[in-house]
């Protein structure tokens, strides 16, 4: 074969290839708009049932009764509009869809994809059980918080969450360790689970606070501070001192400014000195002022001229939060015949105060 | 005219002998560059499939409404913006997310920016001041907020330093640990902080910097500041671009992403860790390829800094934006790119074939230099080779075009696989009309588009090497709410310090 023979063969192999490229693209539309047209088709009298129940006015049952009825093959289009309703429905509605799909099989059959050898077959089959809400598969979800997929992991974690059954907390705090190099659980996806499940968690979390793991103790600091557990002040005042994990330290502080008391304002304002880290400087001011003790405000008033300009908001910020004592402090500040940057900290927290309406009640402002 | 016919002689025998050494080895250069390509969209292929598959589970119910999550500091430079700005910042307010901010920096406007968006927000100024994260140029003028102080919008003023400096400015005021970049008059799709910032919720601890989708809007039809319908623009400059962007932006993006050595995100959409920003300290002020440039430095310090980090782009459309609709813009913004490409390779070079950078080093950036910087010079080479020989007669007519065919062809079927792609994934052209227009456009890109832009990137190449200043481009723009917005004319080419947009 010559050179010209080779171009000919490859230009015509080329050819078919691009041919072939172009019917790909037309039958996918096509298939489509074919697929998209009869599953319309199928639907539509059912459409109306479906969003009587997720609106929770389906009072006689029929909505559910009628769709519980539907045979396989329009259940089958139907069932991706029931999961799309599932996570944004509450109370009644959500137990109805919940009921509606364990009638067409669809709980039992996401049980049993749990140990499927899919990643995307086990995730998707935790995220429905959380949808539902499926008490009675926690002990199976549970398991996939070792699963070798993260995605799995994550999943898992926020169905339990969604299910809201506090014996899977020690479960998801394990989950967030990392090891034989699977990345531990997002914190931000651990903590909403945890605090999902409510009060019931403390003990979980007090343990994790001493936990040998910096990624557990940060999230059990993060839930204590946001879930307001008290009991765990004593445990987040050690942390704050003597971790050697600044994550953890600075949510330990936040933590504090939640459910610390009045001896603790002292411990935020040490840490908010300039020889500490400029996180965890800045923690300790917001948490300050998320804390309210007035021995607070002498700490806040001197950092408003610190050289962090942003420290030195959140400074002013924190005392607005004190009301009527912190403001005062703020207008004394930034009335000072020489302004410097306190005059320009305390007038711009004084504005956006004013602008919120947070000044009504201070005498003189 | 003996003299003449033997220079004719003289030069058929010169390309006639330079066309036997380059012809094969320039045959090798378009398959080797279109396989790689395809290689490229295979791995987007496989990408696509698993988001896909992941989007029933993903959990976006649950990313959309988290309080723990990373908030976001939406930055919007803004240089004579006076027509669109309203509907923009609009648009970005109602964006659905948990927590984000909408900073606008205004960099020194000459037309009525800030009176708009002062009478639209009821802005009023207040004291606040702009920390000195990242060093910057440009002095602060004011700061301006809504009356109500609670809308979470910010509006710097500050004297023109240009698009750079003004990101760097927002990047300071940010509040929220999450900073994205978006030019005032891209729109965003109402999920678009969602989808860009999934990599940073699924692994907050190693993802630094995501880049999203950009597509062309031009045709597009908007309504207060919403993307409502899908269309093609009109002009076939319009339409090749809409190629070329699923092609080279979207699937080739992607495809690195899924590599992992992605090192370009583009200006136009980008979101970064701030902190990460403050530690590189924020946009080169003096790069025309501003946003390599800052992808570069922060790969280069994160592996100095031997920490584990992610850079990824999110392939599911996410910012619309007006691409170029006359020659003459084009040709500046393909000579401002390649000129930014050449550049940041070059300040770059020391990562080039070193191990210590990893695909970085040892798989991307030769890419970028032998198939992105180079390409033009051996396209531009080849086609005059070409043309010469026909003129000169030197050059067998069949075999010339079965060559030409091949390799044009070649580039074709990638174009092809591309749209294949997108239409099994994403199908955003809904019309047969548009998507016939689109196949089309996949050929006649080698009819003049591609030598022209060729040449235009060697322009820009050769501008950079002579050391010209570097010049930026400013569009005017017509609005949003139009049954064709994207209309886009060149104020003419404008100093440096004019604020620009890119994608």
């Amino acid at each position: 074969m010559n050179v010209g023979q080779t171009f000919l063969t490859v230009g015509v192999a080329l050819g078919l290839a691009c041919a072939s490229a172009v019917a790909v693209i037309v039958i996918a539309k096509l298939r489509r708009v074919r697929v998209g047209a009869r599953a319309k088709a199928m639907l539509a009298p059912h459409r109306g049932a479906l969003i009587v129940m997720a609106s929770g006015e389906d009072e006689d049952g029929q909505a559910l009764a009628a769709l519980c009825a539907v045979p396989a093959p329009i259940w089958a289009r139907l069932r991706s509009g029931v999961v799309a309703f599932l996570p944004k429905v509450r109370g009644v509605p959500a137990e109805d869809l919940g009921g509606l799909m364990r009638s067409h099989g669809e709980i039992d059959e996401a049980r049993r994809m749990l140990t499927s050898r899919s990643a995307v077959g086990r995730a998707r089959a935790a995220y429905l059980l959380g949808l539902v809400r499926d008490v009675d598969s926690v002990a199976l979800v549970v398991t996939l918080l070792s699963d070798p997929a993260a995605d799995v992991r994550m999943v898992a974690a926020r169905a339990l969450g969604t299910i809201g059954d506090p014996s899977a907390a020690s479960g998801i705090l394990q989950a967030l360790r990392t090891s034989h190099g699977h990345i531990g659980l997002p914190a931000w996806v651990a903590a909403e689970a945890l605090l999902a499940m409510g009060t019931e968690v403390g003990p979980a979390l007090e343990l994790g606070l001493t936990s040998s793991d910096p990624a557990v103790r940060n999230v059990c600091a993060v839930v204590a501070g946001h879930g307001t557990y008290f009991t765990a002040a004593p445990q987040l005042r050690i942390l704050l001192v003597t971790d050697s994990d600044a994550d953890v330290r600075a949510s330990a502080a936040v933590a504090l400014g939640r459910v610390g008391g009045a001896g603790d304002a002292a411990l935020l304002a040490r840490y908010a000195e300039a020889s500490e880290t400029t996180v965890l400087r800045r923690t300790c001011a917001a948490a300050l002022g998320e804390l309210g003790h007035r021995e607070s405000l002498e700490t806040l008033t001197g950092l408003l001229g610190d050289r962090d300009r942003r420290l030195a908001q959140l400074a002013a910020d924190s005392l607005v939060r004190f009301g009527s004592d912190g403001i005062a402090r703020l207008q004394e500040a930034a009335g000072t015949t020489t302004p410097g940057p306190n005059a320009r900290a305390a007038g711009s927290a004084l504005e956006l105060a004013g602008l919120r309406g947070q000044l009504v009640s201070v005498p003189g402002s | 005219m003996m003299i003449w016919s033997g220079f004719l002689d003289g030069l058929r025998r010169v390309v006639s002998a330079i066309m036997d050494v380059v012809a094969t080895p320039v045959l090798i250069y378009f398959l080797v560059i279109n396989t790689l390509l395809l290689v490229l969209m295979g791995l987007a292929g496989w990408e696509f499939v698993h988001q896909g598959r992941r989007k029933s589970y993903a959990g976006r119910e649950q990313t959309a409404a988290s309080q723990l999550g990373q908030g976001v500091s939406v930055v919007v430079p803004a240089y004579n913006e006076e027509v669109v700005i309203v509907t923009s910042v609009q648009a970005l307010l109602a964006l659905r997310f948990g927590r984000h901010e909408v900073v606008v920096v205004d960099d020194g406007s000459t037309d009525a920016t800030f009176e708009v968006l002062r009478g639209a927000f009821d802005l009023v100024p207040v004291q606040r001041e702009i920390p000195s994260d990242v060093t910057t140029l440009g002095t602060i003028i004011d700061v301006h907020v809504p009356r109500d102080g609670r809308t979470r919008l910010v509006l710097v003023r500050k004297e023109n330093s240009g698009r750079s400096d003004s990101i760097n400015v927002g990047i300071n005021a940010a509040l929220e640990p999450l900073v994205v970049f978006i030019d005032a008059d891209s729109i965003l799709e109402p999920d678009a902080l969602i989808s860009v910032t999934k990599p940073f919720a699924d692994d907050p601890t190693r993802v630094v910097a995501a880049g999203g989708v950009i597509r062309a809007i031009n045709g597009c039809k908007v309504v207060d500041g919403r993307m409502v319908e899908v269309k093609l623009g009109k002009t076939w400059l319009v339409r090749i671009q809409v190629v070329e962007y699923l092609r080279a932006f979207m699937l080739g993006r992607s495809g690195w992403s899924r590599f992992g050595a992605l090192i370009l995100i583009s200006g136009a959409f980008g979101m970064f860790r701030r902190d990460v920003l403050v530690e590189v300290g924020g946009l080169d002020p003096d790069s025309i390829g501003e946003d390599f440039e800052l992808v570069m430095r922060i790969h280069r310090h994160m592996i100095r800094d031997h920490r584990d980090y992610r850079v990824q782009f999110v392939a599911e459309p996410v910012s619309w934006t007006e691409v170029p609709v006359t020659a003459k813009v084009l040709r500046s913004q393909r000579s401002r790119w390649h000129r930014g490409l050449w550049e940041t390779l070059w300040k770059y070079r020391g990562m080039l074939l070193n191990p210590r950078y990893g695909k970085v080093g040892l798989v991307a950036l030769p890419y970028y230099w032998v198939f992105e910087l180079i390409a033009p010079v051996l396209e531009f080479v080849g086609f005059v080779l070409v043309a010469l020989g026909f003129a000169l007669g030197v050059v067998n007519t069949t075999y010339a075009l079965m060559f030409m065919a091949v390799a044009y062809g070649y580039a074709t079927l990638v174009t092809l696989v591309a749209m294949a792609i997108e239409e099994l994934s994403f199908h955003k052209y809904p019309r047969w009309h548009d998507l016939g227009a689109i196949l089309l456009a996949s050929v006649l890109e080698n009819l003049g588009y591609r030598q022209a832009t060729a040449w235009w990137r060697l322009e820009g190449w050769w501008a950079s090497l002579r050391g010209e200043k570097p010049v930026w481009g400013t569009m005017t723009r017509q609005g949003f709410d139009d049954d064709s917005p994207a209309v886009a004319a060149l104020n003419g080419d404008q100093a440096m310090n004019a604020s620009s947009r890119d994608v």
